[in-house]
C-alpha cells in the first residue's frame, strides 16, 4: 500500500518533470557544464575553492558544535578532541568562528560587489547611451572619487560614523562604483556606433528597449568581471578594517580573529599563534587566491585582447 | 594641450576639496558636540556633565557657535598656515606628531619603491628574454600568486615566518629600545635590520605589476623595426637589450612607480600596524583607538595630499620623458 503511492508519487513527479520540458533543464544543465569545461585547472580548483567556502558558511550551524561566540571550553586549548582548532583567549571555539566568519566575508564581498558592479553599471550605460552635460558631468565625479585614496579615507570614515556592517559595506560601495561606471560607459559609447544598434533604433525601439535587449547583455560580461575583482577588493578593505579595530563589534568575522589574536600581548613568545592566528589569515588567503583565478580565467575566456587593469 | 593642463589642474583641485570638505564635515556630522559627553569608556575616566552655560561658553570659545561657511573659511586659513590642530593624546599639535612619525613611513615606502622597480625591472627583462623557455613560467606564476596577497596578509607570513619561527629579525619598533651605539654606521645597520622585514613585505606587494609591466612592454617593443635595424647594424645582443629596448620599455614604468608610491602610502597602515613600525600608519592606529579625532584628520590629509602630489609628479615627468606625449 506504502510503496504503491510511493511509485505512484514518483511517477507524479517524473509527469510533473516531464511536463516541465526536461530538454530545457537538460540545456541549461549541459550549458553550464560547457561553460565551466572553458575554464583552465586554476580556474576550476578557484571555483571549486569558493564553492567549499560557500557551502562552509551556509551549513556553519550543522558542521561547528559549538556557538561561535560563547564560551565553551577553557582559554587557549591547543587543537584536539573537543576544539576542532582549539579555543582562543576567551575560551571559544575557533572552528566554529572560522566558519561563521565565512559568512561575514562572503557576505560583504557580494553586497558590495553586486550593488556597485550592476549599480554604477547602471549608472554608467545610461550616462554613456544619454551623453551631453550628465555625462560630462558624471565623469568629472568618478575622476574625483578614483583620485581619491581610498583605504585611508575607509579608515578615517569608518572611525567617525561607528563600526556597523552597514556602514562598512556603504562606504565601500561609495569608493568601488566608479570603475564598473566608466568601463560600462565607455563600452556604450563604442556601442552606440554599431549598425545594429542604429537599425533598431530606427526601427522604433524605445530607449529602454535599446538599453535592456542590445547594450546590456553585451557589457554584462564585463560587468562580471569586474564584480569578482570588487568583491575581493571589499573582502580585503573589511578584513584590513577589522584588522585595525574597526570591524563591527557584534561579530566575528577573520579580520575580526585576526585584530584580537595579534592584539594579544605575547602571542609571538608562545605557540598560541599556530592555532589562535593561522587559520583566519589562511582562510582570507586562500578565498583571495581563488577570486583572483576565476576572474584571471573569465577575463581570458571573454577576450584575449581586453585588458581590465586592476587597482587598489 | 592647454585645455588639458586645465582639467588636470581641474581634478586635482577637485579632489582635494572633496578630501578637505570629508575631513571638516565628518566630526560635525556626529551625532552631539564635543562638550556633550556623558559617558566614559574606559574605567577610571572622569565625567563631567557641563551646564548649559558652560556648554555655549565653550562652543563660543572654539567658533563652533558662528555659521559653518564661516567655520570652514577659518578651517581652510589654519590648514594654509600649516596649523593642523592639537592633538588630544599626545598632548601637543598634530604637525609635530605627524613630522615625528612620517621620516620612518618615508623610509619604508622610498626603500620599497626602489627595490620592487629595481628588482621588477630585472626580473621582466630576464623573463622577457626567456620568454619561450620554462623559466619565464615559473616566474611568472609564482609572481601572480604574490600579487594576489594584500599587503598586509603577506607581512604578517613573513612576521610568522621570520621573526617568530626562525627569530632572524625583531617583532617591532624601528629602533632597538635604549641602545647604545657605536657610531651612526652601527646606528644605519640597526635601523635598516628593523626596517627590512616591513620593506620586503612593501616591495613583494608591488613587484608583479613592474615585472608585469617591463615584460610585456619589451615583449612588444623587440618586435618593433628599430630592434631589428640595430640588430642588422650588428650590434651586440646587450646593447640591442640595454639601449634600444628597455630604454624605451622603461617609459610606462615610470608612470607606474609614480602610482606605486601612491598605493603604498595607502596600504602602509596596514602594514605598519603588523610590524608595529612607529610611521604615521601605525599613529593613525593608535589615534584611531584612542579617539584622537584632529590627529586622525591630520594624518588623512598628509596621506591624501602625497598621493595627490605623486600622481601630479607623475604625469609631468612622463611629459617631460616621452616627447611623443608633448604635442
Amino acid at each position: 500500500m506504502i510503496k504503491d503511492i510511493a511509485a505512484y508519487g514518483n511517477a507524479g513527479i517524473l509527469n510533473f518533470i516531464q511536463a516541465l520540458n526536461i530538454n530545457r533543464i537538460n540545456r541549461i544543465v549541459s550549458s553550464i557544464i560547457k561553460q565551466f569545461s572553458r575554464f583552465s585547472t586554476e580556474g576550476k580548483i578557484g571555483i571549486f575553492g569558493v564553492f567549499c567556502i560557500i557551502l562552509m558558511a551556509v551549513f556553519a550551524p550543522l558542521i561547528t558544535t559549538y556557538p561561535p561566540q560563547k564560551i565553551t571550553g577553557d582559554s587557549l586549548v591547543p587543537p584536539g578532541s573537543g576544539h576542532f582548532l582549539g579555543t582562543d583567549e576567551l575560551g571559544m571555539d575557533i572552528w566554529s568562528q572560522i566558519c561563521y566568519g565565512a559568512r561575514m566575508s562572503l557576505t560583504i564581498g557580494l553586497a558590495v560587489a553586486l550593488v556597485s558592479g550592476f549599480g554604477g553599471g547602471a549608472i554608467g550605460i545610461l550616462a554613456g547611451y544619454m551623453g551631453g552635460h550628465i555625462d560630462r558631468l558624471l565623469m568629472r565625479v568618478i575622476d574625483v572619487t578614483m583620485a581619491l585614496p581610498s583605504f585611508p579615507l575607509l579608515v578615517v570614515i569608518s572611525a567617525f560614523l561607528g563600526p556597523s556592517i552597514l556602514n562598512v559595506i556603504l562606504i565601500l560601495v561609495l569608493f568601488s562604483w566608479a570603475k564598473p561606471a566608466r568601463i560600462a560607459r565607455s563600452q556604450t559609447l563604442s556601442l552606440k556606433q554599431n549598425n545594429y544598434i542604429i537599425a533598431a533604433r530606427n526601427y522604433g525601439a524605445k530607449p529602454f528597449y535599446l538599453l535592456w535587449r542590445h547594450i546590456f547583455p553585451e557589457v554584462m560580461p564585463v560587468l562580471f568581471v569586474l564584480v569578482i575583482g570588487i568583491s575581493s577588493h571589499a573582502i580585503i578593505a573589511e578584513a584590513g578594517l577589522a584588522f585595525l579595530g574597526l570591524g563591527d563589534p557584534t561579530s566575528k568575522s577573520w579580520g575580526m580573529m585576526l585584530n584580537h589574536a595579534t592584539s594579544f600581548r605575547s602571542i609571538y613568545f608562545t605557540p598560541y599563534w599556530q592555532w589562535w592566528l593561522l587559520p583566519p589569515l589562511f582562510m582570507l588567503i586562500f578565498l583571495l587566491l581563488c577570486l583572483a583565478f576565476i576572474s584571471r580565467d573569465m577575463e581570458r575566456i571573454l577576450d584575449p585582447k581586453l585588458k581590465i587593469k586592476k587597482g587598489f | 594641450m592647454e585645455k588639458d593642463r586645465n582639467s588636470f589642474i581641474f581634478r586635482f583641485l577637485s579632489t582635494l576639496f572633496v578630501i578637505l570638505a570629508i575631513n571638516f564635515f565628518l566630526p560635525r556630522m556626529m551625532p552631539g558636540d564635543p562638550f556633550s559627553t556623558t559617558s566614559a569608556d574606559e574605567v577610571g575616566e572622569e565625567i563631567i556633565v557641563m551646564t548649559e552655560e558652560q556648554r555655549l561658553y565653550y562652543m563660543k570659545y572654539y567658533g563652533l557657535d558662528r555659521p559653518l561657511y564661516e567655520q570652514f573659511s577659518k578651517y581652510m586659513k589654519n590648514l594654509i598656515t600649516g596649523d593642523l590642530g592639537r592633538s588630544i593624546y599626545y598632548k601637543m599639535p598634530v604637525r609635530d606628531v605627524i613630522w615625528l612619525h612620517l621620516p620612518w613611513t618615508m623610509l619604508i615606502v622610498m626603500g620599497a619603491t626602489a627595490i620592487s622597480t629595481i628588482s621588477g625591472v630585472v626580473l621582466g627583462t630576464v623573463s622577457a628574454k626567456n620568454r619561450k623557455k620554462g623559466s619565464d613560467r615559473v616566474i611568472m606564476t609564482g609572481m601572480i600568486a604574490f600579487a594576489e596577497i594584500p599587503s598586509f596578509l603577506l607581512g604578517l607570513i613573513l612576521l610568522l615566518i621570520f621573526s617568530v619561527y626562525f627569530r632572524l629579525f625583531p617583532l617591532a619598533g624601528a629602533v632597538t629600545p635604549f641602545a647604545n651605539y657605536n657610531g651612526p654606521a652601527e646606528q644605519a645597520w640597526d635601523i635598516l635590520y628593523h626596517a627590512f622585514l616591513p620593506v620586503l613585505t612593501l616591495s613583494l606587494s608591488q613587484l608583479t605589476g613592474v615585472y608585469l609591466l617591463t615584460r610585456n612592454t619589451l615583449i612588444t617593443v623587440t618586435t618593433k623595426d628599430y630592434i631589428r635595424t640595430a640588430r642588422a647594424k650588428g650590434m651586440g645582443e646587450k646593447t640591442v637589450w640595454v639601449r634600444h629596448a628597455l630604454r624605451n620599455a622603461l617609459l610606462p614604468v615610470v608612470t607606474r612607480t609614480g602610482f606605486m608610491i601612491g598605493i603604498m602610502m595607502g596600504g602602509v597602515v596596514l602594514v605598519e600596524s603588523v610590524f608595529s613600525y612607529p610611521g604615521i600608519g601605525m599613529t593613525l592606529r593608535s589615534a584611531v583607538i584612542n579617539r584622537d579625532y584632529p590627529l586622525i584628520q591630520g594624518i588623512l590629509l598628509v596621506i591624501a595630499v602625497s598621493i595627490l602630489i605623486c600622481n601630479m609628479l607623475v604625469d609631468k615627468i612622463y611629459g617631460k620623458l616621452d616627447p611623443r606625449v608633448r604635442i
